[in-house]
């Protein structure tokens, strides 16, 4: 989730309220304060408001909230003759621009490093990791229009941002970190998009990087932003919430034309839309009684525009609220505009009836025998690592029955179990210093696959670790466990398993059929898990025995 | 009595006690001692707990303990063989009786069947012994008196051998004469010194035994003592704080469910409004399962083209609010992959579109994977619960209410509620508690009202209210822990050491 670092100073400045009050209302617009020093705040915003990536677009929410600016940020853009022609050949790499110019403003360096903390969020968020759309915010006093949105090959060659000297695409690509992180995107083609102003110097080469020509710092007094992208709605939404948020930092904003060679498209687009919704709705939803008056008033604080027609509330949503889809975000808004710290919670008459899952409470039974026995529960994860799973307890199986996950972010993480054993051995092992007997046990899923389906079946295993345990001991847990539980006389049928050792194994059979195993597990096995007494352990398969599975 | 005044003896001490008491009245030589073998013999106890005993007496007063060293005399070769065969001065008698009373030496010494060591023995010994006399070299028999019952020599080996040694002690001072005799003659007496143990009883412990036998005190035990431990059979304490949140949600009226932990997007993402462009699908996040569903859906006999994953009309109601929302092109192929579910919210969701009921109140508990780097505060498993109410007229303050009465139930009694944003509910809020013990404000269950473009492709009319939230954070507030990990880490020490009932 992103995070965003507000200066105090500068947020009581923009809100014109002290930071003990701004703090108390921030969790009220959905805001977690992540960390707090002196002079700042670090608060983490949802994906769903990019307006909030800036302290500006904060301010103009909690001003909202704070009855101190309420109805929609009025934004005048103005019509500049600035002209982007788009050649045909983007059509099938990133074939959209839009872009504004922003004049007349004065940048602090925080201001600065705001600007580039939105652009990173939004390339993030909106942007799908630069895939959908991204952003070069240029110097616009270094270029002149028209501004030309082509193609080149790989041998181009231009300086980039933060470099001295020039770089052919190809180096950018193949020698940058962000040449590197983001090459995947333009891989389908031989041709890369550029954007050249009609000296032919570059302004960028997206999505990759700008040039170093025209990167901004406190000194620029006229941004020229464009958003390149591969879904139309998705850049005029960034560049919405970035017209939006160069408006408060004070700057004009200027609209300029796309020609492509089938039309000229105006952008930004800071159009407005309408969406009604009656005052039942919203009070039914929310538990409360608002006359259409109040609940425009709670619209307004959340900075949309509202007027009232008997019942029917009509709104009016600014071009960067992207986050109101349908009139249920709009219910959403009322509750933060009437605010939710207001809202008392009343316990409802609940019609329908409490219960327990059969199954689990077999499992809750399974668990008190077991207890009742004398053995201490155990839980361990699903997921484990093929070293446990398999190469410890001297497991030979064939890959494709190995559920694995893709790319996990850790080797601990790798396999999802399919016998819940190896676990409880590896918890022997890590408690080799504690007092024995050691009596464990543990009920949990394990997951089969057979190439058809992926089956998911309730286990139960138990270990036991002493000095003189054997198969015997073993079988008289098992023999109380399942006459205890079902009533069933438990039959033991000879095996061999490299899990356990030699002639000392069985497989343990109701009714006939095989529901898991039971024996003394092998000193090599012992071994590679470095346990110094004997264990004795069974294991097995509940859902088997009561018939039912969970199967994928 | 005073507690002073009662010595608690274990069964072993009471009986060593006994034993020599019981030894005083009997007729012995040695000061009323006993060694430690005599107790062993008439305690029946073994050595071990003989010589435990013999300590805990001593530090109590109650008995006497020397330590020091006797002198054993056991037999040698030689004495053994005398003892069975008779001495070699007898064996000479015995010759001598039958013959003539007057020999030549060198006559004798053909007819005996002695050695010549022995014979010179013989000889010497004879002569001491009054057996025979030499006179001018010829041998003269006067030994008609000797028998081996007569000889002190011959009686003292034969109660060495039968006593299976003798301590010196043990023996008269006419005795220890012959025994010096005996020493000289190699072979015959084996001599050594042996540690020795003698107990008797002190005063005390004298008193002690006449006041126990005439009914004066009871013998008591140590009851301040501790006793061998014994662990109890416990259920794991995350399963403690599992099972308590479904009692008080059964009790609340949900009905429990429970569902798989493999899912297809489809359910996990895709029904529940999230566009298959969110980055929370990437593999960042998700643990996507690696078997190709492609291989598998061939060998299926299923000819549906949607894989059985949901019927044709939710998949298609499904991919058209998606690409109506969120304007992308919307692809089988993603909703098909299969994961490991990030949020039992995926089990609801089944069960709605399963079920459709009009009102329902339900709850799932499960385990949930997020593809993360595991620290103090994270894991990439997890339990998670989730609870619905499926009803016309419930509203988000009733939502709120069920909340607090939860948390109220939990022990949680303030609570404060802000909102917050998930893909699949609107409106959305965060609770937080006060926990007491720590003094500050914790972050608990998320919640919402299921946004209509969930309920409708499932065709759920009525309103549903959602919330959940990880379980790990109960257990870590009730039971003190600061690392997550710690839950899942077994140490037998904390499981077994951490009390049922958190006070």
């Amino acid at each position: 989730m992103p995070v965003v670092t507000l200066y105090k100073h500068r947020l009581e400045n923009l809100v014109g309220k002290g930071i003990d009050e701004i703090k108390a209302m921030l969790p009220y617009i959905a805001l977690d304060i992540e960390e707090e020093g002196n002079d700042y705040i670090k608060v983490e915003y949802n994906p769903n408001r990019p307006d909030y990536s800036t302290d500006y677009g904060i301010a103009r929410a909690l001003k909202g909230l704070m009855d101190i600016e309420v109805g929609l940020p009025m934004i005048e853009v103005k019509k500049s003759s600035i002209r982007f022609m788009v050649d045909d050949s983007v059509k099938d790499i990133r074939p959209y621009i839009v872009a504004l110019l922003a004049s007349n403003g004065r940048l602090d360096g925080e201001d600065v490093r705001q600007l580039i903390s939105m652009q990173e969020d939004l390339h993030m968020g909106l942007g799908r990791r630069r895939k959908k759309a991204s952003i070069g915010l240029h110097n616009y006093d270094r270029v002149k229009e028209p501004f030309y949105y082509t193609t080149v090959d790989d041998s181009f060659r231009f300086v980039p941002l933060n470099y001295s000297s020039e770089m052919s695409i190809k180096d950018i690509l193949a020698s940058t970190d962000v040449g590197k992180e983001y090459s995947h995107l333009l891989s389908n083609a031989d041709r890369y998009p550029i954007i050249k102003d009609s000296y032919g110097n570059v302004l960028s080469f997206p999505p990759i990087i700008n040039s170093n020509l025209t990167r901004i710092d406190e000194s620029t007094k006229n941004i020229l932003v464009e958003v390149t992208a591969t879904d139309i709605n998705t850049a005029q939404d960034v560049l919405a919430v970035i017209a939006v948020t160069l408006r408060d930092m004070g700057f004009t904003i200027n609209s300029v034309d796309i020609h492509t060679n089938s039309k000229i498209l105006t952008t930004p687009d800071m159009r407005n839309r309408s969406m009604s919704i009656d005052i039942n709705y919203a009070n039914s939803i929310l538990g409360i009684d608002l006359s259409a008056d109040e609940m425009v008033r709670c619209l307004k604080r959340c900075r949309l525009d509202a007027s009232y027609n008997g019942n029917a509330i009509i709104c009016t949503i600014p071009r960067y609220r992207i986050d109101i889809i349908s009139k249920i975000d709009l219910v959403e808004d009322i509750a933060i505009g009437y605010n939710i710290s207001l809202l008392e919670p009343r316990y409802p008459r609940l019609k329908a009836m409490g219960s327990k899952d059969k199954t689990l409470g077999i499992l809750d039974h399974a668990r008190d025998v077991l207890i009742g026995l004398g053995m201490l529960e155990v839980i361990n994860f699903s997921l484990v690592s093929y070293e446990l799973q398999y190469k410890m307890v001297n497991r030979d199986i064939s890959s494709s029955k190995v559920l694995l996950v893709k790319e996990s972010k850790s080797k601990e993480h790798e396999v999802l179990r399919d016998m819940l054993l190896p676990s409880l051995l590896n918890v022997l092992a890590k408690n080799i210093h504690e007092p024995y007997p050691q009596r464990l046990f543990e009920i949990g899923k394990v997951f089969m696959y057979d190439c058809l389906s992926i089956k998911e079946h309730y286990n139960v295993a138990c270990v036991i670790a002493d000095a003189h345990t054997d198969y015997t001991e073993a079988k008289s847990y098992l023999q109380a466990f399942l006459k205890h539980l079902f009533g069933y006389d438990v039959v033991t049928e000879p095996i061999e398993d490299t899990l356990y050792e030699h002639g000392r194994a069985a497989s343990i059979m109701v009714n006939n059929i095989s529901i898991g195993s039971i024996g003394e597990i092998s000193k090599s096995v012992l071994n590679n898990f470095r346990i110094r007494v004997n264990v004795s352990a069974f294991e097995l398969d509940l859902s088997k025995l009561l018939g039912i599975e969970y199967s994928i | 009595m005073n507690r002073k005044d009662i010595i608690a003896l274990h069964d072993i001490e009471y009986k060593i006690l006994l034993a020599l008491y019981d030894m005083i009245s009997k007729d012995t030589v040695y000061n009323n001692t006993l060694s430690l073998e005599d107790l062993v013999n008439r305690t029946l106890l073994n050595i071990d707990q003989v010589r435990r005993g013999i300590e805990w007496l001593k530090y109590k007063g109650l008995v006497k303990v020397e330590e020091g060293e006797r002198k054993m005399v056991t037999l040698g070769d030689a004495g053994k063989r005398a003892v069975n065969d008779g001495l070699p001065e007898e064996i000479l008698n015995n010759t001598l009786k039958s013959l003539k009373n007057v020999l030549e030496i060198k006559e004798l010494r053909r007819m005996i069947r002695l050695d010549e060591k022995e014979f010179n023995a013989a000889i010497k010994h004879a002569i001491r012994k009054g057996i025979i006399r030499i006179e001018d070299g010829k041998l003269i028999y006067i030994g008609m008196w000797y028998s081996r019952e007569k000889d002190d020599e011959y009686i003292l080996l034969k109660r060495i051998h039968d006593s299976n040694g003798l301590f010196k002690e043990e023996l008269n001072d006419k005795e220890l004469k012959v025994l010096e005799y005996l020493i000289k003659r190699p072979g015959y007496i084996v001599e050594r010194s042996v540690k020795h143990t003698s107990v008797s009883l002190a005063e005390k412990g004298m008193e002690l035994v006449k006041q126990i036998k005439s009914g004066a005190i009871i013998r008591s035990i140590d009851v301040t003592a501790k006793a061998p431990i014994i662990y109890a059979g416990k259920k794991h304490i995350l399963q403690e704080v599992i099972d308590e949140v479904r009692e008080i949600l059964i009790g609340m009226g949900f009905e429990e469910i429970d569902g798989s932990i493999v899912q297809y997007s489809f359910w996990n993402f895709d029904a529940l409004f999230t566009p298959q462009d969110h980055p929370a699908r990437e593999m960042q996040d998700t643990f996507y399962i690696d078997i190709d569903t492609g291989r598998k859906a061939s060998n299926n006999n299923n000819n549906n083209s949607n894989y059985g994953i949901a019927s044709d009309e939710l998949i298609t109601s499904v991919s058209n609010i998606h690409e109506a929302s969120w304007r992308y092109r919307w692809s089988m192929d993603e909703a098909k992959r299969l994961v490991l579910r990030t949020h039992t919210t995926a089990v609801t969701i089944r069960y709605l579109a399963e079920h459709r009921p009009k009102e329902a109140n339900v709850f799932s508990i499960g385990r949930v994977f997020r593809n993360e780097k595991v620290n103090y505060k994270h894991l990439a498993e997890f339990h998670q619960i989730e609870g619905i109410v499926v009803s016309d007229d419930v509203t988000l303050r009733d939502l709120m209410g069920i909340q607090q009465e939860f948390y109220k139930r939990l022990g949680l009694s303030k609570v404060k509620f802000w909102p917050t944003y998930f893909p699949y509910t609107e409106p959305s809020l965060q609770s937080m508690v006060y926990h007491e013990r720590l003094g500050r404000w914790v972050e608990l269950f998320g919640m919402g009202i299921f946004r209509p473009e969930v309920t409708e492709p499932i065709g759920v009319k009525s309103r549903v209210l959602a919330w959940g939230g990880g379980l790990e954070r109960i257990a870590m507030l009730k039971y003190g822990i600061d690392d997550v990990r710690e839950l899942y880490s077994n140490r037998l020490s904390m499981l077994r050491g951490t009390p049922l009932c958190q006070l």
